[in-house]
């Protein structure tokens, strides 16, 4: 036990600033405010933490004040905002990249490409077998994020709408990377992810004919586009006003643009 | 019945017993041999040229002067390599318009193949990420990177009522003709050459921190988080739980009121550990403000709210096998009630309290739920201790969820995740040898 501890002493360097930067929330935003937590604390030595769990709870974090920076994969809701007002917290909104949500399957699925309504019909359920939209005899495996999800949140408002609920059939996965890794196993899933998780284990199909891309999303021709936030309470000042001044600087830019994110 | 069947009888319980054990033993080596074979991976692999650079360029360990005679070693061969590339750029310039535009489509994936595989060329600096900066660090990961430059993984398409069936192409087929097809085979024959991978014993696995979130370095923050936790729970509920269950064994009267204080206690032990952390979230953190945000403190009450029942029950076992002898001789001479649970039944209790909090530390340090809302973060730097009333931490049982499901290159580091859970098991371990080492100790000194 004194061993363990006069080890943990040892490793310890007392840190001077204890004031760092707190970001919660989104994690399609992760990937960027990881980096730029790191690229931060590198240049500035202002510690950032980052946690992971959701765009809802980073919204609820904000409003609570137990976050300096809410990381959000779609636009707060007008409850949230209420909510925020009545704390007496005005949330304002950083623009930190643009992202397009990926309609991503197994790459062995030969479908071609899909319509909006087609992936619609999928998500309410009116299809439920991949012959129905052209591809093979096989079941529809339809994976959807949960509901404190941002991605989720877009995905309805682009795709589904509101009128028509995505049936509770679906599977629900708690991140995109779940999301990925139950696709790039399942021959017959279908699935969503921001376009910073986008890899060879699964296939993006094109969206009414446009695959995305960095261009097709910065034109807008690839419809399934959306804006990445950062989310302060006020105006934000001293280094919280640094950080959110990075997606804007050079080397911001190639940083989100490395992550496979699209810079505005 | 008669003695003939006793015995068979006697005989065959022998026999499920042992064999229940040989089962349980069996179970444990399937659930631990993976665990200990890929989590010492992130410790001894073969490192390459890129993970000596690394280490001297982030760390500044390592020899200076070998390292850049082995950068020179290797240059001869990728700059060869990098000429190729250069030349067939040349060649693209010069040729019909249509075909080059075809080639080139091909060209992009082969060119970020190969700085995956080798790293950036020389001169381009330009990569901010360091995931960009480097090649592959770990050899068998050069290997599957080196199969994706000479092959292309394709999916025939060509039957739309079938799923397609995935083959491979030599890359260095399309190029046939060009000036970058023997590209293709000098990389693969020279491979180990360019990268020079070597026995590598990394033990800043375990004390550097992290790169680029957990693609590089080790998991030093996540380490120091776990202790900071898991101590900081039992500075709460081991004097807590102690003075819990003097008071129930020795003060409390038995009636109505303990009853149900004791059933509560035995309820509370039983509440799913993600109740544990809402309402962490919810009275620590948003009601009580005992920090600004997510901190170890918050982390460390409500991972001791949910290891107390353990620690009262366990206190309260170990005080009633106090024989009453011992109590009845301490007070029939003259000692006061107060005085004899202090000098007496505690110290004969020891053995079996300690044993109990042991447990419950290592308890603390495998849980998840409890710290997801109320201090573990996925990236953070290692934090001093003066930090801990304020700040939040990485934490290895969260940080292993992170790694699995959430990260971005999930797939790309699978042995930062294998060895984070082989620190957490050994650290778990190591508090429950403890234990049992201490109570030994106690006991014998008790006994002596």
């Amino acid at each position: 036990m004194l061993a363990l501890a006069a080890l943990m002493l040892m490793g310890t360097e007392v840190s001077a600033a204890g004031n760092g930067i707190v970001i919660d929330g989104s994690t399609t935003v992760g990937p960027i405010a990881k980096s730029f937590a790191a690229y931060f604390t590198k240049r500035y030595g202002v510690p950032v933490t980052v946690s992971e769990s959701g765009s809802g709870n980073g919204a609820k974090s904000l409003i609570n004040g137990a976050c300096d920076i809410a990381a959000m994969s779609r636009d707060m809701k007008t409850q949230e905002i209420a909510a925020a007002r009545k704390k007496g917290i005005q949330p304002v909104a950083h623009v930190a990249a643009l992202d397009g949500i990926a309609i991503v399957v197994h790459p062995s699925n030969p479908v071609r490409g899909l319509t909006k309504a087609q992936i619609a019909g999928i998500y309410q359920g009116r299809y439920t077998n991949w012959r129905e939209v052209g591809g093979p005899n096989s079941r529809i495996v339809v994976i959807q994020r949960e509901s404190n999800s941002g991605t989720q949140e877009s995905f309805k408002t682009l795709v589904t709408g509101k009128a028509v609920p995505i049936m509770p059939r679906a599977e629900s996965q708690a991140s995109n990377g779940a999301v990925k890794s139950r696709v790039s196993t399942t021959p017959s899933a279908i699935g969503f992810i921001g376009m910073g998780f986008l890899d060879s284990s699964v296939r993006a199909v094109p969206v009414d004919g446009v695959k995305p891309s960095v261009a097709s999303i910065r034109s807008g021709t690839y419809k399934l586009s959306r804006k990445l936030y950062f989310y302060t309470s006020g105006q934000p000042t001293g280094s919280i006003k640094q950080f959110l001044a990075l997606p804007s600087t050079a080397d911001g830019r190639r940083i989100i643009s490395e992550l496979g994110f699209i810079s505005q | 019945m008669n003695l003939g069947t006793r015995k068979i009888l006697d005989r065959s319980f022998t026999a499920l017993g042992i064999g229940s054990i040989v089962v349980m033993a069996l179970a444990l080596l399937i659930v631990i041999t993976p665990i200990i074979y890929n989590g010492l991976g992130a410790v001894f692999f073969k490192g390459t040229i890129e993970h000596r650079k690394l280490l001297y360029n982030e760390f500044h360990r390592g020899d200076g002067a070998e390292l850049e005679r082995e950068i020179a070693e290797v240059a001869v061969y990728r700059d060869q390599a990098y000429r190729m590339l250069a030349d067939f750029e040349l060649e693209l310039e010069g040729m019909d318009p249509e075909k080059a535009r075809e080639y080139r489509m091909q060209y992009g994936p082969v060119k970020t193949a190969l700085q995956t595989l080798l790293g950036p060329p020389p001169g381009d600096d330009s990569a901010i990420l360091t995931r960009f900066r480097y090649g592959q660090t770990r050899w068998e990961k050069a290997e599957e990177k080196l199969h994706a430059l000479l092959y292309e993984s394709k999916w025939d398409y060509s039957d739309p009522d079938v799923m397609a069936k995935e083959y491979f192409v030599r890359r260095a087929e399309s190029f046939e003709g060009t000036k970058l097809a023997p590209m293709f085979g000098f990389v693969e024959k020279n491979a180990e050459k360019m990268l020079l991978p070597r026995f590598t014993l990394y033990w800043g696995f375990l004390t550097d921190s992290s790169i680029d979130a957990h693609i590089f370095g080790g998991i030093w923050p996540e380490i120091q988080g776990t202790f900071f936790l898991a101590i900081g729970a039992m500075l709460f509920a081991f004097p807590l739980g102690v003075v819990a269950a003097i008071y129930f064994t020795e003060y409390a009267k038995d009636g109505v009121f303990t009853s149900m204080l004791r059933s509560a206690n035995s309820t509370l032990a039983g509440v799913p550990s993600i109740v544990f952390g809402l309402f962490g979230l919810a009275f620590f953190i948003n009601t009580l403000n005992v920090s600004e945000s997510k901190s170890v403190l918050a982390g460390a009450l409500t991972l001791a709210i949910m290891i107390l029942p353990t620690i009262i029950r366990a206190a309260e076992e170990a005080i009633l096998a106090v024989p009453k002898t011992y109590k009845e001789a301490s007070l029939g001479l003259g000692s006061t009630k107060w005085n004899t649970i202090v000098t007496v039944i505690l110290p004969a209790a020891l053995p079996g309290i300690i044993t109990g909090g042991v447990i419950s530390l290592g308890r603390a340090a495998g849980e998840t739920a409890p710290i997801i809302f109320t201090a573990a973060v996925s990236v953070g730097s290692a934090i001093g201790i003066a930090d801990v009333l304020s700040s939040p931490t990485p934490a290895l049982s969260w940080n292993i969820y992170n790694l699995a499901s959430e990260h971005e290159a999930a797939a790309e580091i699978r042995h930062v995740q294998y060895g984070m859970v082989l620190a957490l098991v050994s650290i778990v371990l190591l508090l429950n040898l403890s234990a049992v080492l201490l109570r030994a100790r106690i006991s014998k000194k008790l006994k002596g």
